[in-house]
């Protein structure tokens, strides 16, 4: 029996078979099979991943406690209206390409749970500071977009808010800031020095992005002035 | 290393892994395929900035634009090996 009559292997049989025209099914059989199979797959895709969303998963690890425990005691747990935010709410972004993104990255919860990297108060709180800044630094760099699926600026009536809000949030948009900017404690406490931590963290994302470009310095006419007002003195030496 | 392979699976399962995937079966031309997938990535992340260039990062344009090329082609790679048309 020569090489080439020589049967191929279970693996190369199977490889054969997924590539060779089907001799009994239409098209149109294929296109309609295809089709539901492509509904059932994404659906249940779907349907797992947003399994993971809900606060039962989120909070199903032990080192989940403490977070949780913090959370409970927020407005965002327990207020008036009884309208809720979730964990996932607040840490996974509604998009689709930003959501998978946060699964992905998310496995290393998984791991820290394994390894037991804040299973104990005394670790935890050894680990708050730097938690707290990697979510600041996700938060500052996407202008808070989790929180704005639920707050927006456009739609809040400062009138009805209480004087010191509604003159805190009116300075946010005169200077373009974002939410995380002022309620960093908002569903966690706080870490000691968190004031520094978040320079820190803001000055970092401003060295990363770079010096402005000249568009963004074009849409700061008060950049511009002082900045040729500064020159001007500087040349005429007043 | 976390952030990069997690825009790398956001990119598979988003437009330009799928899409790029599917363009790439309407043609038999590995570099049309590639060529397409690559746009479908570019699109896609000006799309998701607002095609506002400032708000796109560099990492994630570049990886949209890769995965889009590769899915592009490997979806020419299925046409060519499992058609005959």
């Amino acid at each position: 029996m020569s090489d080439q009559d020589k049967r191929p292997g279970l693996l190369g049989r199977i490889w054969g078979w997924f590539w060779s025209p089907s001799g009994v099914l239409s098209v149109g059989f294929t296109l309609i099979v295809g089709f539901m199979a492509g509904i059932l797959f994404w659906g249940g895709f779907h349907w797992s991943m947003e399994m993971t969303n809900t606060e039962e998963f989120c909070t199903g690890c032990h080192t989940m406690e403490t977070n949780l425990g913090e959370y409970r005691e927020t407005i965002h747990y327990n207020n008036h209206s009884g309208v809720r935010a979730i964990c996932s709410d607040c840490h996974v972004p509604k998009e689709w390409n930003h959501k998978v993104k946060a699964k992905v990255m998310a496995v290393k919860d998984v791991y820290h749970e394994l390894m037991g990297t804040i299973d104990t108060p005394e670790k935890y709180e050894d680990h708050r500071l730097k938690m707290a800044s990697q979510t600041w630094k996700k938060m500052k760099a996407s202008d808070s977009r989790e929180c704005r699926n639920c707050h927006n600026f456009d739609y809040m009536d400062f009138t009805i808010q209480e004087t010191r809000a509604a003159k805190e949030h009116q300075r946010a948009i005169d200077n373009n800031m974002t939410c995380i900017d002022c309620h960093q404690g908002i569903a966690h406490r706080l870490p000691e020095g968190y004031l520094d931590e978040y320079k820190r963290v803001v000055d970092e994302l401003a060295m990363e992005k770079g010096p402005k470009s000249l568009k963004t310095a074009d849409a700061n006419p008060g950049a511009i002035k002082g900045y040729l007002n500064k020159t001007t003195s500087e040349k005429t030496g007043d | 290393m976390l952030n990069f392979l997690g825009t790398i699976a956001g990119n598979i399962l988003g437009l330009a892994g799928i899409l790029g995937f599917t363009l790439g079966l309407m043609t038999r031309n590995l570099f049309l395929a590639a060529g397409l997938g690559a746009v479908v990535g570019f699109v896609e992340t000006m799309g998701f900035a607002g095609f506002d260039m400032a708000k796109v990062e560099t990492l994630d344009l570049i990886i949209a634009i890769g995965v889009g090329l590769m899915a592009g082609a490997l979806g020419c790679a299925v046409r060519v090996k499992g058609t005959t048309v």
